[in-house]
């Protein structure tokens, strides 16, 4: 049934360079036949149009090997019957395409679904209004002028600093704190704030206007005014779908695939390192969602609107129906690290580290290595080390002969205790950042439609089963997350290359793109 | 009435496997997610081994033994159980043993695996070997914790009357089926099966061995 719900729709697809983008892309492409796909992807050099920029995404990108393995050389022909790329930018109206392009695509897009988004948990709020709160109202403008539902992706933590069972709905200019606000209002003070020049003094103003209605970070406030602008517009039909955590792939493109930094994966490396004592509150669920789970959730929803559904608000998340603790969730991190140094992954020193698992731990009981103690002692013993004089603190017969080596060494070790330092504000940060997901808040959210439309697919739809709620964590962490993450997002934190694919030769290209919908304006 | 079939009967410990069960539990337990538990658990472990030399009922001490790992997680049961094999079982499977095996399969007979260990450790080894059934200790498990006593019934020696309901439930032919034992506790295994046979077996058993005519088989060294 989903497959004659889809069959031959036409989607405006925004944020197919992005992890979930590409995912739904994909499958879309592999199981619904005649699907056609407007993708709007933005020139990245002068030098490199979006088709480019797309046909090298789809030449290099591990995600595309399922389709690559599939076409092989006829992947071009295949992708440029299916596929057509637009040059545009999601931050500027409409997405920067001329009256004459919209025309072009006027009774062709059946529905726009917009999954681009600026997913740093404390971006430049500069940056995180114009990508995820204009660009979503520019993406309802171009539903609006095509007169197509929108399908916007927005996140499950909208739902700000509350605990509890959060339901799949949203109330209208009230923020998570329960306080009434006036979403123009606050978003003009928010580009007030935005004016200064300072970074830093962006994101203090930008971080408190968020806490202040409940948010517990510029991505959830700026992604939360998204829903709230476009909950305002009585043009579209919108839906508004809100993952969980986005993470390692279970089956597509393939078993454990990711790609950038995602929520677990710095948790994931912290933990993997000599800090081995998280701070969360153990019973809380950590709401994972594998990224093709998402993907399928997405179709279903794409799917229910097609039927003429209008499903409001759509949670894709795990709390509800499969439970994954975060107690859980950091022992089978160290139990995945473990076996994954045991299979040959990782340094010798990592393989030292295996036998000390990481354990969760309250904050009020941090234990004696906990971070703040940790920088007190590095800096009393870089206090030390610097006023450590051998001429002045050793017996001069001692001093004359082993005064340099002496001295040498406590540089190096006052060296060590500054990079160790920089070390531990890092995690003291990023523990703050992650603090109201890991500690604060309890959130259960509801997945009641998601869990319906799954329900009554057929046998032979088991392509799009939102199959959540029966999920193995121990398998799925140890075998396919854990190793995910170390193959695709920790060398991105250790500022090393990520693997890609080789280019085929000749490089890929789409047979007959339309390359810009100016030139297919123009047809 | 269903067709009842032979069966090979193998206790693991001493016939397929070297290392004592023992080893198994005092390794998970050093293997604890917090450094504290490690000592404690060990401890706890370290007091079945006398009441096991010591020849004191096998089932008391198989629950002293495993006691030690009260509240440790299934998923750390399930993964270190699958380390622990691969780490100290899978070089050690006794090439006899094996044969053994095979040639069961060979004459038809159903492979049953009996072993004090927990499942979660021969789970391996019944994929190794293509086993049909496993007779194996389980921990008891509340909210995904092992309340550190073993399900019941305790696998220690496995005989007489749960032996035979056990081949009932099976569809098992005690008296067209072998079995393998090594150590004199798993005589009521071999008593029950018609056609016994030690494999290298410990002082106690080959002594029964003699005087009740079992084949006595020594493993190469």
């Amino acid at each position: 049934m989903i497959r004659q719900d889809l069959q031959g729709t036409h989607i405006l697809l925004t944020g197919v360079t992005g992890f979930l983008g590409k995912v739904f892309a994909i499958l879309l492409l592999q199981e619904v036949p005649d699907i056609r796909l407007t993708l709007v992807v933005r020139p990245r050099r002068r030098t490199q149009t979006a088709l480019q920029r797309f046909e090298h995404i789809a030449d290099t990108s591990p995600a595309l090997r399922p389709l690559r393995e599939r076409y092989g050389a006829d992947l071009g022909r295949f992708l440029g019957e299916r596929v057509q790329v637009v040059s545009g930018d999601i931050e500027k109206p409409r997405f920067g395409l001329d009256r004459p392009a919209l025309d072009a695509l006027r009774g062709q897009v059946d529905m726009v679904v917009h999954c681009a988004g600026l997913t740093d948990f404390q971006p430049d709020p500069a940056r995180a209004l114009a990508v995820n709160v204009a660009g979503a109202k520019h993406a309802a403008d171009l539903a609006g002028y095509w007169k197509t539902p929108l399908i916007h992706v927005s996140t499950a933590y909208v739902a700000g600093n509350v605990s509890g069972d959060i339901a799949e709905a949203l109330r209208p200019g009230v923020g998570p704190s329960g306080e009434r606000f006036d979403v123009a209002g606050e978003i003009r003070a928010l580009q007030e704030a935005c004016r200064t020049p300072s970074k830093q003094t962006r994101i203090d103003r930008g971080q408190e206007r968020a806490l202040a209605l409940g948010w517990p970070n510029i991505y959830c406030y700026t992604k939360g005014l998204a829903e709230h602008l476009l909950a305002q517009r009585t043009d579209i039909g919108l839906t508004i779908v809100r993952p969980a955590i986005v993470e390692c792939a279970r089956t597509l493109p393939f078993r454990g695939w990711n790609e950038g930094l995602n929520t677990a994966g710095p948790l994931a490396w912290l933990i993997s390192t000599a800090f081995r004592r998280l701070p969360t509150q153990g019973e809380h669920p950590f709401d994972i969602v594998p990224v093709d789970d998402v993907a399928r959730g997405l179709a279903l929803t794409v799917a229910a609107v097609r039927r003429g559904e209008q499903p409001g608000v759509v949670h894709l998340a795990s709390s509800d129906a499969n439970p994954f603790t975060f107690e859980r969730a950091v022992e089978l991190t160290g139990l995945g690290f473990r076996r994954w140094t045991r299979k040959g992954g990782g340094t010798s020193a990592d393989r030292w580290m295996r036998w000390l698992d990481p354990v969760p731990v309250a904050e009020d009981a941090p234990g004696p290595f906990a971070v703040p103690r940790l920088k007190r002692w590095a800096r009393s013993l870089r206090k030390a080390t610097a006023r450590f004089e051998p001429a002045e603190h050793l017996p001069t017969v001692i001093a004359d002969v082993f005064g340099d080596t002496v001295r040498e060494q406590l540089d190096s070790l006052t060296e060590q205790l500054d990079e160790a330092n920089t070390h531990l504000v890092r995690i003291e940060k990023m523990l703050e950042l992650y603090r109201p997901f890991i500690h604060d808040n309890r959130y259960v959210f509801a997945t009641d439609k998601v869990r319906a439309w799954s329900d009554a697919l057929g046998d032979d739809e088991a392509a799009f089963r939102w199959a959540v709620p029966e999920l193995c964590w121990r398998e799925y962490w140890v075998d396919v997350e854990y190793p995910g993450l170390s193959t695709w997002c920790m060398p991105v934190l250790r500022g090393e290359e990520v693997p890609s694919d080789p280019p085929s030769t000749p490089p890929l290209r789409l047979e007959q793109p339309s390359t810009t919908l100016h030139e297919l304006a123009g047809k | 009435m269903p067709e009842l079939h032979p069966a090979a009967f193998f206790r693991v410990e001493g016939t397929l496997l070297r290392r004592p069960t023992a080893l198994a539990a005092a390794w998970l337990a050093t293997n604890s997610q917090r450094l504290a538990s490690r000592l404690t658990r060990l401890g706890s472990v370290a007091l079945g081994a006398p009441l096991a030399w010591s020849g004191a009922d096998p089932t008391t001490a198989a629950r002293v033994t495993w006691m030690g790992l009260r509240g440790m997680s299934e998923d750390r049961l399930v993964i270190l159980g699958e380390e622990y094999w691969a780490t100290w079982l899978d070089d050690d499977v006794r090439p006899v043993g094996e044969d053994l095996v095979r040639q069961a399969r060979r004459d038809g007979r159903r492979i049953v695996l009996v072993s004090d260990n927990l499942d979660v450790v021969m789970q391996p080894l019944v994929e190794r070997l293509g086993a049909d059934l496993l007779v194996a200790n389980r921990m008891e498990l509340r909210g995904g914790r092992a309340t550190g006593r073993l399900a019941e019934p305790v696998v220690a020696r496995f005989g007489g009357q749960r032996l035979k309901d056990f081949a009932a439930d099976q569809g098992l032919d005690l008296s067209r089926s072998t079995a393998y034992g090594a150590a004199e506790a798993d005589s009521a295994l071999l008593a029950a099966a018609g056609l016994p046979c030690a494999v290298h077996p410990d002082r106690g058993l080959r002594r029964m061995a003699r005087d009740l005519d079992w084949p006595i088989l020594e493993h190469d060294r």
